[in-house]
């Protein structure tokens, strides 16, 4: 068999008796950016909350580099190292920016001076020097999930999930961050990004894999994707607005 | 550079203090106390103020040294009061460690209440039982440690001054620290902290014994400093409340704030409760001392500081719910 | 002792512990805030009963038809004063601010009152209906439940017939979807408020004629009332109602079978537990507000 570096296997998610994800499986490989995409109320952020230890999964599997994630916390799979972001970002408003981004950091080294170090460089590739001393709470969205992005990305995740990085954003500040992702990529991260914005999807990842009512309805290249009929049905007949 | 000189100096004048004032029992008493909450309030931030956790529950740990330190007295009057502090801190982290346990999986109004009621099944525990001394409470006829002359106040504040300087020691070593920049991500924002590989639980429980301990050693210094204790005094929820009042009022979460809070506090609180408002309306001649006022201000003024602290509590939140730190910090 | 006693005079206590944690967990549904003047509340509401007694001679259960529309009246302004100002506020701040009216009230009646506790004493104050097996029945405690019983059933058909309580009920379940379809939240705030300081000093005249009555005697019901709510799921009024007679029955059966003085403890303790293990409560759906 071959070794993913994350495998999703029949993972659902029940809460009481609503089903918000349903024996959904897909895997990841190593340097891939796969997409996560559906209408609204899909089960697409559920089930990210699964894979990082948020929610317990009902039943199912995850594995991460070839370990079982299911019953650890949050905490302890950032430190095997994935890392998430938030669709609704969460910055740490009343410490600073940097301050912040070495929070993310102190996941790699206990010194502070080093944190620091390591902030400032995420900062600067981030192009959020100027912004270093500025409380976290005080800045626009647009730099609130670039602070996101820089702060995930100080934990030196193997493996990224992005909830809606773009969510919110306009089109020079969406291309922004996917200027960032791709640079990312080109270092060897993977990424499992969930997107509303088609476009972003097929202009950046490798694979997709489509969610509605919580259940898997396709996954292929972002050609064959585009192409099937069940996800134009689903997708656009849904009303949904992309 | 500024801050270590600013320590140096306030450092030395609280050293010299004693020795300016002489032998003045009372204004030594006021200081002991102000010191006393300065520090009781500061090791209370470390929790409430760094790490978001309002433990209103915190006389649990000062009772747990005070009623450790008097009940070995008492039995062994030989021991070394030091060694009850030791076995004070000892038993406040055991209950530190079980509420930890029980409240810190709670958030938000939840994890307020059940501290209270952990600290009140403490209170009502040592009210019950007989070795604690029950209602009556423990009075101690005498203490020795080093020859020291333990009836006059300077050594209680001195001892109180060490506290004091090491919890401040605490906070400032842990603001820059690993630990202190977790417990702040903690207090913003509980998700995104697990998110970033933070172990809620662990630093949570962390902060929470690093506050109890100290508390538990002011408690000890209570026991030795006034010789009588009862549940009122060291175990009340009202305890728990002034703790953090000063803090509020000085700036949570500031490393000086507690500090601030306790200059400002506790002589105010020892003014209503001597009279010495009452008196001065009098002598100033505002008020006669026949008429019907004056009899009601030198009779129930004194009883009037607990009020006064609820009306400072009530504006406070209202209107510097930032303390008075918060009004000069930077805006970032 | 017949373990029937216990329990009766539990179930006849706990009705009056209800109407009090109803009436907090009315004002957590609605403005999601704990009050922790709760228990001052329902001292005022013991004063209120016995000045009504000795001042005008109306007895104390007539005086609710005077104490029920004050302590509303005053529960109103009070929102409007102090509470809706930090509805918005981290709970801690909500916390220490109904904290800090409490210590206010307790503290005014302390001036006013004095600390020694006052008693009031009706005609039928000691009188008790005795029945087979050796069971007696305190007649104030009896006709404090049978008007508990009137209150809780006018408060449930005004909550579910009327535009007003079905309104509260709305902000209630989501204040944002609330807001959206027109109605007044603020209002809806300061109505609770109100009806949740009414039933507080409600239930403090009620108990008035069987406690002695002081300055400080509320804060003994103010963990009772958090307990309750939680027991029965904190904003659920159906659930406080039976949490107030588990507590009541809890009480006397740890007076009966361990000792008066540790009743609270025991008490304490179940808090404890239920936010340990069901903090939906026991009676809640999943809803533990983070």
């Amino acid at each position: 068999m071959i070794q993913h570096l994350l495998r999703v296997s029949h993972v659902s998610k029940h809460f009481g008796g609503n089903v918000a994800v349903h024996d959904v499986s897909f895997a990841v490989d190593e340097k891939q950016i796969v997409g996560l995409i559906g209408p609204n109320g899909a089960g697409k952020t559920t089930l990210f909350n699964c894979i990082t230890g948020f929610f317990p999964v009902t039943s199912g599997e995850v594995i991460f580099d070839i370990k079982k994630i299911n019953d650890l916390r949050p905490d302890e799979v950032c430190r095997l190292g994935m890392a998430r972001t938030w669709q609704r970002v969460k910055p740490l408003g009343s410490l600073s920016v940097l301050e912040n981004v070495m929070v993310g950091a102190f996941s790699v080294t206990n010194k502070a001076r080093q944190a620091e170090e390591i902030a400032i460089e995420q900062l600067k590739s981030m192009g959020l020097t100027d912004y270093a001393s500025k409380s976290a709470g005080s800045l626009p969205i647009g730099l609130k999930k670039k602070l996101e992005l820089a702060r995930v990305l100080a934990t030196h995740p193997k493996l990224l999930l992005l909830d809606e990085i773009c969510g919110g954003l306009n089109h020079t500040e969406t291309d922004a961050i996917l200027d960032i992702i791709r640079t990312i990529r080109q270092r060897g991260a993977t990424i499992v990004f969930i997107e509303h914005d088609m476009k972003a999807v097929t202009s950046i990842c490798d694979r997709i894999v489509v969610l509605n009512s919580g259940e898997k309805l396709a996954e292929g290249t972002p050609e064959e994707i585009t192409n099937n009929p069940d996800v134009i049905a689903a997708y656009l007949g849904g009303g949904h607005h992309a | 550079m500024k801050q270590i000189t600013l320590v140096t100096i306030l450092a030395a004048a609280a050293i010299a203090l004693p020795l300016v004032i002489g032998e003045n029992p009372y204004i030594t008493g006021i200081l002991i106390s102000v010191l006393m909450m300065a520090a009781l309030s500061s090791a209370w931030n470390i929790l409430g103020g760094y790490a978001g956790q309002y433990s209103f529950g915190h006389a649990a740990y000062f009772g747990a040294g005070a009623y450790t330190t008097m009940i070995l007295l008492t039995n062994y009057s030989t021991l070394n009061p030091l060694i009850c502090i030791a076995v004070g801190i000892i038993v406040a982290s055991i209950i530190a460690l079980i509420t930890g346990s029980i409240v810190f999986r709670l958030r938000g109004h939840y994890f307020g209440l059940a501290s209270i009621a952990v600290a009140e099944i403490v209170r009502l525990s040592v009210l019950n039982f007989d070795f604690t001394g029950g209602a009556q409470g423990i009075l101690l006829s005498d203490v020795s440690l080093w020859g020291l002359d333990l009836n006059s106040k300077n050594p209680f504040y001195y001892g109180m001054l060490l506290v004091l300087v090491v919890t401040l020691g605490i906070t400032a070593y842990l603001r820059t620290s690993k630990t202190g920049y977790y417990l702040q991500a903690i207090r913003e924002d509980q998700d995104a902290a697990s998110s970033l590989g933070i172990n809620l639980s662990f630093y949570k429980n962390k902060s929470l014994l690093i506050s109890a301990a100290l508390t538990s050693v002011l408690g000890s210094l209570y026991g030795l400093y006034i010789r009588f204790i009862d549940t009122s005094a060291v175990l009340d929820l009202r305890l728990s409340i002034e703790i953090i009042l000063t803090a509020i009022i000085g700036g949570v979460g500031t490393l000086w704030g507690p500090v601030v809070g306790a200059f400002l506090l506790v002589p105010l609180a020892e003014m209503l409760r001597s009279n010495l408002l009452g008196d001065a309306l009098i002598k100033a001649g505002l008020v006669s001392e026949t008429s019907a006022l004056g009899i009601f201000l030198k009779e129930n003024l004194a009883h009037a500081h607990v009020l006064v602290y609820g009306i400072i509590t009530v504006l406070c939140i209202l209107y510097l719910p930032k303390g008075i730190l918060g009004l000069f910090r930077r805006a970032k | 002792m017949s373990f029937l006693q216990p329990l009766l005079s539990g179930i006849l206590t706990g009705g009056v512990y209800a109407l009090a944690g109803i009436g907090m967990s009315l004002v957590f549904g609605v403005m999601n805030i704990s009050n922790f003047a709760h228990g001052d509340l329902m001292m005022l509401g013991m004063y209120l009963a016995y000045f009504a007694f000795t001042l005008l001679h109306i007895d104390p259960y007539l005086s609710l038809v005077l104490i029920i529309p004050t302590a509303f009246l005053f529960g109103y302004v009070l929102e409007k004063l102090f509470i809706n100002r930090v509805i918005n506020h981290p709970h801690q701040n909500q916390i220490l601010l109904t904290i800090g009216l409490g210590l206010i009230m307790s503290n005014t009646a302390l001036l006013a009152f004095t600390s020694d506790p006052k008693i009031l004493t009706t005609s039928y104050s000691s009188s008790a209906f005795n029945l087979p097996g050796g069971i007696s029945i305190s007649v104030p405690l009896l006709l404090s439940f049978l008007i508990t019983c009137v209150i809780i059933a006018i408060l449930y058909i005004f909550l579910s017939k009327t535009t007003t309580g079905m309104a509260l009920r709305a902000t209630s379940q989501n204040r944002e979807a609330a807001q959206l379809m027109g109605i007044n939240v603020a209002k809806m705030s300061a109505i609770a408020f109100g009806l949740g300081t009414a039933l507080a000093a409600t239930a403090g005249a009620l108990i008035a004629p069987t406690y002695y009555i002081h300055p400080l005697a509320g804060h003994s019901f103010l963990l009772k009332a958090f307990t309750i709510c939680v027991l029965g799921g904190l904003g659920s009024v159906v659930g406080a109602g039976v949490g107030g007679i588990i507590i009541g029955v809890v009480e006397a059966m740890s007076s009966t079978y361990l000792s008066s003085d540790w009743k609270d403890v025991v008490v304490f303790v179940l808090f404890l537990a239920v936010l340990l293990f069901r903090p939906q409560g026991l009676f809640g759906k999943m809803g533990g507000q983070s």
